[in-house]
């Protein structure tokens, strides 16, 4: 097994009266992506802060690319690339020369800044736009522009904080084949999202965080064995039902999930044909539906599941 | 599989040269901007030169000097307040749009960043300065006896200010992250450190208690000098001074700046 290029121990951050990290360890070795599942405010990016060395931590170590992140940050800085949850291009320069300035930052020559600005300008479709300044992009393109700045220096780790955020499903399938080259390259990744198929699409292992703790971690099959491959949401006409529909989905062997002061039940299942086995239950109950949607799991399912105990 | 090139950092030098370069394209991108800030001082020296040159007296100037010659190398020195206060605001631009956050997650010496900052906009000072010198010798007849050497040499003088004004927006910049917390700092202190100076008026008409205030103020030193570089009156002795003042405000601006950088993480 190769050495982990990140290697986080018991990482505290506290901010005045707020834990915003609490404990937290994780490891990604070369080549492997770990997704950092979490809402906003549960401390993703206050992580990808420290251990992009833009942020200090309370207490804690860590490692990157095997470089302590506070005492060694210049050396971690050699060989990261981060691209935060906000764009940061210089708008004033155009595509070009955002690349090309990063590029000689490092180490560049003029020629080869200017050949590897071409070339990521060409990954992200942006070579017909790349003389006009950075303020002229649409969103999208900036985004994709703050995306090819990280990857400037071939690093061998790269964060990426919600990197589909803002962007439309295209462009959201592009970012995905970009970070599954770049791990094909031994690039270790550490995304985070909110969403949970971008995590199984692209993660080799989740770590689900919740008020700076990490709640859940494994692989992102092991997550949704839990989870379930789908979930039916299910909102009752009645209120008064939801217990007599959970007992009776429960007696059905399925697994669901319901807060007792709500009209509202979701179900874990396995395939589409699952869901005529949820009707049945209800009907068995005595409960009728007004609502019954069939969908991929989403983070509260994770989260619903989490607090039923079913995922660890 | 392909090699790839590994590159891991550049020299102090090549930091320095890239973002100046990098401040300065971002200091000419606008061509309005530009025309604007070249126009700007030779709009201050006409209407001051209007203002209070009707109401000069010529008993309180040196003899045979007219007003605009008196004006001038005042003007010289109090035009880089607005490229320095630029400096600042640039650098607040850069912290908003994330772009600092970016270098700092670089291999690189933040002093550079700033130490480019304040270069791009002392160049933008140097050609909006000689643009108003040039103007006032083709428009309004500025031909003092200091001759072109002793403008020169003012013109340094004013270019020395500018270096320790800009850094001093700067770390103002670097402490407050705030354009308006800036600005409005900067405003309470330039408005009075120009006023209250030998800038546009000499010292003597002033009342006792403004009199003392511009005695010390340091621009006071660095107009004087300017003044005595260009006109031949006498003082100096002011020129050492001035060139002190600037460069232990500089100096101690450099250090504050940092301070100010480090003492707030800069995150994505």
């Amino acid at each position: 097994m190769s050495a982990p290029m990140i290697e986080a121990t018991e990482i505290r951050m506290v901010f005045g009266e707020v834990k915003a990290l609490d404990g937290v360890s994780l490891h990604v070795p070369e080549g492997e992506v770990l997704a950092l599942l979490g809402h906003n405010g549960a401390g993703k990016t206050t992580l990808i802060n420290i251990l992009a060395t833009l942020l200090p931590p309370t207490s804690g170590t860590a490692r990157v690319a095997g470089f302590d992140v506070v005492s060694q940050a210049r050396e971690v800085r050699r060989h990261i690339g981060i691209t935060g949850q906000f764009v940061a291009v210089d708008r004033e320069l155009s595509g070009t020369d955002n690349l090309v300035l990063i590029a000689r930052l490092l180490g560049a020559g003029r020629r080869e800044a200017k050949a590897r600005a071409e070339e990521l300008l060409e990954v992200f479709e942006l070579t017909h736009t790349a003389g006009r300044p950075a303020r002229t992009y649409s969103g999208g393109m900036r985004r994709r522009l703050d995306l090819a700045s990280s990857l400037v220096g071939h690093p061998d780790v790269i964060f990426l904080d919600e990197p589909t955020t803002g962007l439309d499903p295209t462009g959201r399938l592009g970012l995905w084949e970009i970070v599954e080259r770049l791990v094909k390259d031994g690039t270790a990744v550490l995304l985070t999202t909110q969403y949970l198929d971008e995590a199984d699409r692209l993660a080799d292992s989740v770590t689900v965080l919740s008020g700076g703790k990490i709640v859940a971690a494994g692989t992102a099959s092991e997550l949704k064995a839990g989870v379930g491959q789908h979930t039916v949401h299910v909102t009752l006409t009645d209120q008064a039902h939801t217990a007599a529909a959970v007992a009776s989905l429960e007696r059905a062997g399925l697994l669901p999930v319901a807060d007792e002061e709500s009209d509202k039940v979701s179900v874990a299942v396995e395939a589409s044909t699952d869901l005529a086995r949820v009707v049945r239950a209800l009907d068995d109950a005595g409960a009728t539906a007004a609502e019954i949607a069939f969908t991929q799991p989403t983070l509260d399912d994770v989260y619903l599941s989490l607090a039923a105990g079913r995922v660890s | 599989m392909t090699t790839v090139p590994v590159w891991r950092g550049s020299s102090a030098f090549t930091q320095f040269t890239v973002l100046t370069g990098r401040a300065l394209r971002t200091v000419v991108s606008s061509w309005q901007v530009t025309v604007l800030g070249l126009l700007q001082p030779v709009f201050m020296l006409l209407v001051i030169s209007e203002v209070f040159g009707s109401m000069a007296n010529p008993a309180y100037f040196p003899q045979g000097v007219r007003y605009i010659d008196y004006l001038m190398p005042g003007i010289l020195i109090t035009t880089g307040i607005g490229p320095a206060v630029s400096a600042g605001v640039g650098l607040i631009k850069d912290l908003e749009n994330g772009v600092m956050a970016r270098f700092r997650s670089l291999p690189i010496g933040m002093y550079w960043v700033l130490f480019g900052r304040g270069v791009a906009d002392l160049a933008r000072a140097a050609v909006q300065i000689l643009v108003m010198l040039l103007g006032a010798v083709a428009l309004l007849g500025f031909s003092p006896p200091g001759g072109v050497r002793g403008m020169a040499f003012a013109l340094l003088i004013a270019l020395f200010v500018t270096w320790s004004l800009a850094w001093t927006f700067i770390a103002l910049g670097a402490f407050t992250r705030s354009a308006e917390v800036m600005q409005a700092v900067g405003f309470l202190a330039v408005f009075p450190l120009t006023f209250a100076s030998s800038a546009f008026v000499p010292l003597d008409v002033l009342p006792g208690w403004l009199q003392a205030v511009a005695t010390v103020n340091p621009l006071s030193h660095a107009v004087n000098a300017s003044r005595h570089l260009t006109l031949s009156t006498a003082g100096g002795a002011e020129v050492p001074v001035a060139l002190l003042a600037s460069l232990v405000l500089a100096v101690l601006a450099q250090f504050v700046a940092m301070a100010g950088i480090r003492r707030k993480p800069l995150t994505a």
